[in-house]
This record gives C-alpha cells, structure tokens and sequence, in this order.
C-alpha cells in the first residue's frame, strides 16, 4: 500500500514535470518579419517579432497598426514592460486612452497564457493525484495537503487568466484615422460617429464587409472591415 | 220608454269607443305591415343582440342585411306564425337577424323595411354593468343597490315624459378664451323606457368645443322621486373660441317608449271604464328624440393684452417647471437631452416651448414634445419637451435657465415659470480633444523602448492554448485518467474480504507449523465464524453449533468437531497429535467458497 501511494505522487509529479518541460520547449521557428501588410495574420507569431514589428510602425507614423501589433505581442508576452510602455507612448501620442490596469489583470497576466494553460493542466493533475492518494492512504498528510493546494492554486491562476483574456479575443484596433461607425453596414450609411486611429474597440458582430463595433465608451456602430484589425486573427 | 239625450251621448260615446280601436288596428297594419324591433338594446362587447322583423302582410322573401360600420348581421331564423290584432289571430312571418357588434359604441341600425323606423344599438365593454342587460341576462351578479335620493339633481329637468334628463356641470366662474374648464355631462335614464341611447351627447352652439369626451361614461344607479334611474356621467373638457356671455345646453339622442296616441284618443280611452279596453288603446312604441339639458350660463373673458408676454403661447391655467439633463457625465462631442417638465392643470394643448434655438458653445436641434395625462380627460397631466444638444467644448458649462409663461385665471394675470440654470461638466472626446488633454506629458517624453532581439519561440496562433480544443484534450484525458484510478482504488469488499482471508490462512499456516493447538484453532474459529456470519447474513455471536446441521448439513459434524477441539485446546493448553493440514484444508475449503 505504501508503494502504490509512493507510485501514485511520483506519477503526478513526473507527469507534471514533463508537462512542465513541454511548455518550456515550445516549438521554435523563424522570427515573424515586418510586413507592410501588417493587419494580415503572419503565418508565426513571437512576442519579439510582434514587439519589433510595432516600433517599425510607431516609428513609421502608423499608429494604428503599432498599436495593433503591440497588443498581440502582450498576448504572448504580457509582463514584458517594454511592450506595455511602448503601447501607452503609442496610444498617448496618437490621443487614445490607455487601457487601465486592475490588480486582478496582475495577478491574471503573471504568465503567459501558454504558461497559465499547462499550469492549469498541472493543477489538474496534482488535485487529482491528492484525492486519489488520499483515497489509497492515509500517510503523507501534509503531502497531500500541499500538492492539493498547488493543484489549486495553478487552476485557479488558469482560469483568472483564461477570463481575463476571453473579452480580448474580440478586440481590435482602428488603422485608419477618422474612421466613420455608421449606423447601418452600408456604404453609404449615415454616420454615428468617427474613430480615431489606434483606438482600441470590440467587434461584437459582422455583416459582409462591416463589422459592429463598440467603443470603450459604449458606443456602437458599423465600420468597414478593412479599416480595422482583429488583435486575434 | 224613453230615452234621454243625456244617455243617447253615452251610447254614442261608448259605439265610438268600440269602434275606434279596429279602425286604429287597421290604420296601423296598413302603415306598419312590417316591423322590426331589437333585443336587447343594449349589451356588452362579445355578446349579440336579435332584431326580430315581423310581417303581417306575407311572407318576408327578401330582407337586405344593413351595412353599419362595426356590426355583423346574420340571418338566424325564419319562422311563421300568428299575430293577435283585437283578438283575432293574423298569420304572420318572422325573421330574425342576429346583430355581432366588433367595438363598443352606440350605434344607429337603418330600418330594414321600407316603413320602418332606425333602431339603436349600444355596446358596452365586457367587464361594463351594462345598463339593459339585467332584465334578460341573469348571469351577472345584481348591481349594488341604487342610492336613495329625493330629488334630482339640481339643474336637472325630467324629460320625455319624466323618462330621461340631460345635466351640465360647468364652474361658476368666468373663464377666458382658449382656458379649458372640466364639465361633467349627466344623462338620467329609466332602464324599460328608454330603450338606447343613440349618440353622445353634445353642446349646442358653436362656440365651444367639448375635447376629450371619454367614449365609456361612469354609470351608476340612482333613485329620484321614488323611480330607478341609470346615471351615465361623462367627463370632458370645455373651451371657449371667443369672449362673451353664452346660454349653454347639452342635448342627448335617445329612444324612448312612449304612447302614439293623440290627446283625443287617450281622453277617449281614458273615458272607457273597463282596463282591458283602456288597453286596446295603449300604443306604447320607441320614439327617437333629443332630450336637451336646462341651458347654464357661462361668461367668457378676453385674455388681457396688457402684461401680455412675447412668448405667451395661450397657456391658460396653473403650471409648473422644471428641467433636467441627461447623460450627468457626458463627454465633449456626445449628444445630450435636455428635458423641461410642464405639470399641472389647464389646455395643454397650448402649452409650447421654443427650447433654445441657439445656445453658445452648444449645438442645437428641434425639441421634441410630449404628453402624459394623470386623468381620464387630458387636464391634468405633464408636457415634456426634449431637445439634443451637442457641445464640442470640455470643462464646466452651464446650461441657462428655461421659461415659460401662461395666463393665470385665478391670479388674473400672466405669469412666467423659470428653471434653474444646469451646470455640467463636460469631459474630454476622444475624437474631438486636444493632443495634450490626454497623453501624459511623462510618456510623451520617455519615449519609445528599443527592440527586442530575437531570441524566444514562436507559436502558430495567437489565440492562448486554452482556448483551443485540441488542447483542451490533455486536460480532458487527464481528467478521465484520475477517474478511472479514483474508481481503483476505491474500497472494494471482496477485494478487501480475500486479503483477510489470506492474511488468516498464512497466520493458520504458521500456527499449524509451530505446532501451536490452541492458536490454531482459535484462528480457524474466528475466520469461520467470519466467514459464516457474513454467508449466513447474522450476527457473529449468534453463530452456534447448534446452526450447523441445519445450514451445513452432513458436513456439519466436522465443524462441531472443530469447535470442540478448539475449546479442548483453550483449556487443556497442550499440543496434542491433531492433523493440522486436514483442519487447514476444511478452513481454507470454507473461505474460498463463494
């Protein structure tokens, strides 16, 4: 009996371990390069290239698409603070608000949403691993205990991350400055409000050509697709 | 004998008498060979009413169904049958027409035959008491019991022979041209003799007009000079279109059942001793007629031209003001409404307000109005006015007062209601700001970080790992393997009952080594009471010899023989020569066996 609940921890730690290993050796490959055509999705991504591409296209004047770039690259890197201080020079010389930071963002962007989906899976596995020992024994109380509470913990770490992160998924940056929201997904539709280029919106539906889009402030209206990018294509 | 020409002028009286009637039956069945009347007169909206058309001349072939407005004809029936004229019986054919009505109202039916007179229809709402419907629908619960009053009204006069009464409340006061008085419109009827009420009432004269007359009036049951009457009051609203002095009466279309005959004919009924005779002379038909109220004077007023304001609109009565805006924390460039509250009483329907038609700093649009009455006729209510307005300026503005000014007939002079000025304060557009008013002045100096150099991975997507299903398949399988090891090593009784089992046969095993009599047998009793109280569903310590024979059967005299020498042994605490491998074999036989 002593054996299998030896066994059972050394196979969740192991299991851990390898995962662990996993997520630190991401699959590697050429660095994204710049590209004029930059709101289209490159076929890699990497929190560097992104970060490299933007300073081209703040330094370009391009507002808009260094904003957008900036924010995919916090997606990949976001505790890295030359991304965040780049993307709130670019912001205030383009005149868009900065998007404001809570103690929960924090805590939910203390890694990376890659590192945040295999601690989830560690957490998983070491929770799992304590009930059944726990079941199998009753020695190795304070094992038990902890391994439960990092199982815990890293789920609970996963998903503040995963709900911080779901309303970003439809995110997207204005590219072109005086953008008109219509009122309806016309060309020719009456316009409700202009947008400022790096402006950061949410798409919250489409039609053909338009996408419907609400401001930071509320407000809603129909803008053409190509005057936009998804932050997450 | 003889006869005196007193007695000759009642003999002649009383051929007359007799005579009459039959040549009034025969007038009357040639100008009224067809008839028609409706039943009843009044009733509740989902309910029908039957006109029945009665011919004493023939057969009815053809009788065009009438085209009123809301009401739906249908021939029910045609029937045959007799008609008694002074007794003697007239072949006589019928038809009835079922009447539908699609609204409520009081409606007029054109008669259906070429001599016949209009019938009138009143429909009420279904959850109305309605006033005719008593006498020949009892599915309602009765009425509350009528008021008890002595005299009418004051200002009411019987008419239509003391069958009906028209009244009009107006103020006592002077009013002013355009003001709007509240009137109260009575009609008194007697339920059985006016049989409908074809028409709203209505004011005579053109001066004046009655706005807002609410279609279903109060109806209540009164009790004037000993008779039942149904009270329907209506309220309304009255205004003058000019100054003067004014008579004023309302008149009310109705039907009423009254007797056709002459004076001459009913002093000659009147003269017939014997009711029955009295009663060939009662021609009590409906009659169509207009019963008007006593007239009530009414001075009106000029409104005063002095003191009179520039934006005087013709309000007339008392009013308050107030204001508001809407969002509280706009931003420059957003679009807000800026509301003015009108209450109180009086003609709202000339209560106007130009807003602002220009306003510094602010863009103005054409306000919109709206009303919303506290009661039945519209006097007594609240007018919102709502105009947009958009500033593109940030900071601190105020939006100045709003006025209005009316005529107030019980001050007698014009008065002006004023708002308080709003303060907002208006916040910086995105669209519209100035580059400073929103970049921090340390970012815009710090300037941009430098490059990265390339060294981390990359990945394929940017959408986080945990939102792509494939991923979400390693969790998942990690989930389905802990439970399933949550199901192994679950306690499992007869995984648990073989490894006692086995612990009990080694220990039985090394007792029968050493040689030990008393552990032996003390061992293999325990396991097989174990084992037999758990076979056998009872209790360990009821588990005797004296069961094995009839649980065990032949194979019980081995058992009593093993619990003998397992007491032997206990006692006598000595290794006897006792074949241990024949009582391990029967112990380790019992365990295993299912």
């Amino acid at each position: 009996m002593r054996a299998a609940t030896k066994t059972t921890l050394t196979l969740a730690l192991t299991f851990s371990a390898a995962i662990a290993f996993a997520a630190q050796s991401a699959p590697t490959s050429p660095p994204a390069l710049p590209s004029q055509a930059a709101a289209s999705p490159p076929t890699t991504y990497s929190a560097e290239g992104l970060y490299n591409l933007a300073n081209q296209y703040a330094r370009a004047g391009k507002p808009g698409l260094a904003v957008l770039n900036y924010e995919r690259a916090a997606l990949l890197a976001p505790n890295d603070p030359d991304i965040t201080s780049n993307l709130e020079y670019v912001r205030a010389t383009a005149q868009v608000p900065t998007e404001p930071h809570t103690r929960l963002t924090r805590f939910a962007r203390l890694t990376t949403p890659t590192t945040a989906a295999w601690l989830g899976v560690i957490g998983i596995a070491l929770l799992g691993g304590a009930l059944l020992a726990s079941k199998a024994t009753r020695r190795y109380r304070a094992l038990r205990v902890i391994a439960a509470l990092l199982g815990i913990t890293d789920i609970a770490l996963t998903l503040s991350n995963a709900a911080l992160l779901w309303p970003h998924l439809h995110d997207a940056v204005i590219l072109i400055n005086q953008t008109p929201a219509r009122v309806s997904p016309v060309p020719m539709g009456d316009t409700a409000f202009v947008l400022r280029e790096a402006e950061t919106v949410t798409m919250t539906a489409e039609h053909e050509d338009f996408i419907l889009i609400r401001t930071r402030t509320g407000r809603t209206g129909w803008v053409a697709r190509a005057n936009v990018g998804a932050v997450v294509p | 004998m003889r006869i005196r020409p007193m007695q000759w002028s009642k003999w002649v009286v009383l051929f007359l008498g007799l005579l009459a009637p039959i040549t009034h039956v025969c007038a009357g069945a040639d100008l009224s060979l067809a008839y028609e009347q409706i039943e009843p007169p009044s009733i509740r909206i989902g309910e029908s009413a039957i006109i029945r058309i009665t011919s004493l001349d023939g057969y009815l072939d053809n009788v065009p169904l009438p085209n009123v407005t809301g009401l739906k004809f249908e021939i029910v029936a045609r029937q045959q049958g007799f008609e008694f004229v002074s007794g003697k019986p007239i072949p006589s054919s019928y038809v009835l027409i079922k009447v539908t009505p699609e609204f409520t109202g009081v409606f007029t039916i054109p008669g259906l035959t070429p001599k016949s007179r209009t019938l009138g229809l009143e429909v009420v709402a279904a959850e109305t008491n309605n006033p005719m419907a008593w006498q020949a629908y009892k599915r309602t619960p009765p009425p509350p019991p009528p008021k008890a009053t002595a005299s009418l009204p004051k200002g009411a006069e019987l008419k239509a022979g003391g069958a009906a009464f028209v009244r009009l409340v107006i103020p006592t006061r002077d009013i002013y041209v355009g003001e709007s008085v509240p009137v109260d419109i009575e009609v008194g009827l007697r339920p059985g003799i006016v049989t409908s009420l074809n028409g709203l009432p209505t004011v005579t004269g053109g001066d004046f007009t009655l706005n807002n007359l609410s279609r279903q009036p109060e109806r209540r049951d009164e009790i004037y000079g000993g008779n039942q009457f149904l009270l329907m009051t209506w309220h309304s609203v009255l205004a003058a279109v000019k100054p003067g002095d004014f008579a004023l009466s309302v008149e009310a279309p109705m039907s009423v059942k009254i007797n056709t005959l002459s004076a001459e004919e009913i002093s000659i009924a009147a003269r017939m001793g014997d009711p029955f005779l009295q009663s060939l002379y009662a021609s009590i038909r409906p009659k169509e007629m207009t019963v008007s109220s006593p007239t009530s004077d009414l001075k009106v007023l000029p409104l005063p031209a002095e003191g009179r304001p520039t934006d005087f609109t013709g309000a007339v009565c008392n009013f308050q003001v107030s204001s508001d805006i809407a969002p509280a924390h706009p931003a420059a460039g957003d679009p807000l409404t800026l509301r003015l509250h009108v209450t109180g009483t009086g003609n709202f329907d000339r209560v106007d307000s130009p807003m602002f038609s220009q306003l510094e700093h602010w863009k103005t649009y054409p306000p919109k109005s709206s009303f919303t009455k506290s009661d039945a006729v519209g006097y007594k209510g609240e007018k919102v006015f709502e105009q947009p307005l958009i500033t593109a300026q940030s900071g601190d503005q105020t939006i100045p007062g709003l006025a209005f000014s009316y005529f107030n007939p019980n001050t007698r002079r014009y008065e002006r209601a004023q708002t308080q000025p709003i303060k907002v304060a208006i916040g910086a557009s995105l669209a519209n700001s100035s580059p400073g008013s929103l970049a921090d002045a340390a970012t815009l100096r710090r300037g941009l970080r430098p490059d990265h150099p390339r060294s981390g991975g990359s990945v394929s997507d940017l959408r986080p790992l945990y939102f792509e299903p494939t991923f979400l398949a390693v969790p998942a399988t990690l989930a389905l393997i802990l439970a399933g090891g949550w199901f192994v090593v679950r306690p499992n009784p007869a995984r648990v009952n073989a490894q006692t089992n086995a612990r009990l046969l080694a220990q039985l095993a090394a007792a029968a080594k050493s040689g030990d009599a008393a552990s032996f047998f003390e061992l293999a009793r325990e396991a097989l009471l174990q084992t037999f109280a758990t076979r056998w569903g009872m209790p360990r310590d009821q588990i005797t010899p004296t069961e094995f024979p009839s649980r065990l059967g032949t194979a019980s005299a081995e058992f009593e023989r093993l619990w003998a020498l397992a007491d032997e042994a206990l006692y006598s605490n000595e290794p006897g020569t006792t074949d241990f491998q024949h009582w391990l074999a029967l112990v380790r036989a019992q365990l295993k066996a299912p």
